[in-house]
């Protein structure tokens, strides 16, 4: 019984992980004819919701999966719906007149595919997927300080070993932005510590633009051995 | 022939040939889509008729569809438009409308606008009344959504502002819409229908409407509040018997002194459930018979439902709905009327106790089963389900309805 106990904890624990893992798992890409290179994740909701239909001045269109497990973890994640919920507040939009029913593709590569070749399209995809063709957008951190506008990015160095060996993956940092627009400090929150030593290197020298505040924000960067 | 055609379309459904998908095609380089819902329903009662249909005997006259067309012209731009038709007992009676036609022009997030013929903003659930798959209940309260005067608020001819907005400092998002337009009821809607047992017809009923509503997404999760404020100008014009002479009939006509609704509402999801909880009061004060006399209504209804979703396929809920009346005659009827003032009257009152089952065998098919235990049944001289005309023999103060009703969407 004890055993059968320990067995359905462990099992409640490997999925709680797995959901966990494919929340972050997840990357927001954008078509360059989007300006901005950080979004909120109260704006995506708001723009997959179709509250918001501009970034930056640049109309903006959601596009989603049609299933899966990428797209079960943007919806936990970023939206805060079920399939089910989301359907029908589509549904609602679509049947009083109000909004559309999102471009639904069967696959990253298709939604890449799209939001490459498609005028403001919004899509996300698993970390893993190749987007050439697309912009990555960082995600701010939900509730915490406002938007501020990177003006100066430096790309990390990808260890060579590491890119030899295929060690690749994604590295979530929490920046600490400086009201003039420096990042005073970096903080490793996720992924393989060298490369995330490698990305907050180069995060360090990032300026944004200037805001009221100091402000907090967390970026993801992806290292693609494959790239 | 409405019918035969809809019963084909469900016996496909229940063989398993059809699958449902929304259609879209390309016009002039754009995306144009087409999506649609029907819905069919059986209603038994053990005493009363009710919603016009022979429901003691049970009764499958309850029945709708809709097909919607939709297109963005450019980024801002969209239109679209969607053709209705419904059949509920006397109600309806299969004559299409025009649901919504809609011009949109989206300026910025937080301003836009709509022109054309435009469903109207008026509570949670006002505006996706029909829409039965969007729902968990078969019938939603009908102490707020009466669903034989569904045309008294559905849509009107005008335009919307409407946007949305986030709050600073973590307070959530706001969103609001304003409107004023025509609202045109059709003659085969409840009033109407209420009046032709005294022999008045009417040839057109309806006027001004316009209100705003705002609805706040608040800090705390899944939870939303509301409120809604529509006034109304409503003119009514038609024949009557003339009271002199029963042979004869003469002009009738009647408009609004006062005509306007609050609505005030919350709605909170967290995994699974969801609960609602709206109030409504609608007061009524019309000058009938080309202003021989008046009467005030007062009408009451509140709400509590919850929803939860057992398995993918399954989801149970239960609604407590409370609604009452009361009315008041002045001038030449006044004399005549006696006053309706107390609420704890059956004939004041409809306190409906609902449990429902809602299965979705696919996606785009479910069926609802759902009981309705009601004590009262509110004739008054504004109308909420149940009509002397169905029920010749007088009303009973309780009634019991099971109500099955299975729809499609696509």
């Amino acid at each position: 019984m004890k055993c059968l106990k320990t067995l359905l904890v462990a099992a409640g624990l490997t999925i709680f992980a797995s959901v966990n893992a494919l929340a972050a798992d997840v990357k927001v890409i954008a078509n360059s004819s989007v300006k901005a290179d950080t979004i909120s994740a109260a704006e995506l909701k708001r723009v997959f919701l179709e509250e918001k239909i501009s970034l930056d001045g640049t109309h903006v269109e959601p596009i989603l999966e049609k299933d899966g497990p990428v797209h079960e973890a943007f919806l936990q994640e970023y939206l805060g719906l079920s399939e089910d919920d989301l359907q029908a507040y589509y549904s609602t939009l679509v049947f009083t007149g109000r909004g559309f029913m999102p471009k639904a593709l069967g696959s990253d590569a298709e939604v890449v595919a799209y939001v490459a070749r498609t005028r403001g399209a919004i899509g996300y995809v698993s970390r893993a997927t190749s987007v050439e063709g697309v912009k990555t957008l960082a995600i701010w951190v939900p509730g915490s300080s406002p938007e501020r506008k990177l003006i100066t990015r430096v790309e990390p160095d990808y260890p060579e070993t590491l890119k030899r060996l295929n060690i690749c993956g994604t590295v979530r940092l929490q920046v600490s932005i400086s009201a003039k627009g420096n990042v005073e400090d970096v903080e490793l929150l996720g992924g393989n510590p060298i490369l995330g030593e490698s990305a907050a290197a180069a995060v360090k020298k990032w300026v944004y633009a200037a805001g009221r505040s100091r402000t907090i924000a967390e970026i993801s960067i992806l290292f693609d051995a494959q790239r | 022939m409405h019918r035969r055609i809809l019963g084909l379309v469900f016996a496909y459904f229940f063989a398993g040939q059809l699958t449902l998908q929304a259609e879209d095609f390309k016009l002039l380089d754009r995306d144009v889509a087409i999506h649609g819902f029907a819905s069919q329903g059986f209603v038994y009662t053990n005493t009363n008729n009710w919603l016009t249909m022979n429901t003691s005997q049970g009764s499958a006259a309850f029945t709708d569809f809709g097909v919607n067309v939709s297109t963005s012209v450019t980024d801002k731009l969209r239109v679209g438009a969607q053709l209705y038709d419904r059949n509920l007992g006397q109600l309806g009676q299969y004559h299409p409308s025009l649901d919504w036609a809609v011009a949109d022009y989206r300026f910025r997030s937080w301003f836009g606008i709509r022109g054309g013929k435009v469903k109207t903003t008026l509570g949670l659930y006002t505006d996706t009344q029909d829409l039965d798959f969007l729902h968990a209940f078969a019938l939603l309260p009908q102490s707020v959504y009466p669903t034989d005067l569904r045309e008294a608020t559905i849509a009107h001819l005008g335009g919307d502002v409407y946007g949305s907005l986030p709050l600073s400092h973590g307070l959530g998002g706001l969103a609001y819409t304003a409107y004023a337009g025509h609202r045109s009821d059709s003659v085969y809607s409840g009033y109407p229908y209420l009046l032709s047992q005294f022999g008045t017809y009417l040839k057109s009923y309806g006027g001004l409407q316009y209100g705003v509503d705002l609805r706040w997404r608040t800090p705390v999760k899944g939870l939303l509040i509301g409120a809604s404020r529509m006034n109304e100008d409503i003119t009514a014009r038609g024949s009557a018997l003339n009271p002199f002479d029963p042979l004869d009939r003469i002009s009738y006509s009647e408009y609004s002194k006062a005509d306007w609704t609050n609505q005030f509402y919350a709605q909170y999801t967290v995994g699974k459930l969801r609960i609602d909880s709206e109030y409504r009061r609608y007061l009524r004060d019309q000058v009938l018979y080309s202003g021989a006399s008046e009467n005030v209504c007062d009408v009451r209804g509140w709400y509590v439902s919850g929803a939860y979703r057992i398995t993918k396929r399954l989801e149970l809920g239960s609604y407590y709905s409370r609604y009452t009346v009361t009315s008041v005659f002045g001038g030449a009827l006044g004399t005549l009327i006696p006053k309706q003032t107390d609420t704890s009257l059956p004939a004041n009152h409809i306190y409906d106790k609902v449990i429902t089952a809602r299965v979705d065998l696919k996606k785009f098919w479910d069926v609802k089963v759902e009981g309705h235990f009601m004590n009262g049944y509110a004739y008054s001289t504004y109308p909420d389900g149940f009509y002397p005309q169905v029920n010749p023999q007088g009303f009973k103060p309780n009634t019991n309805a099971l109500v099955v009703k299975t729809g499609v969407n696509f």
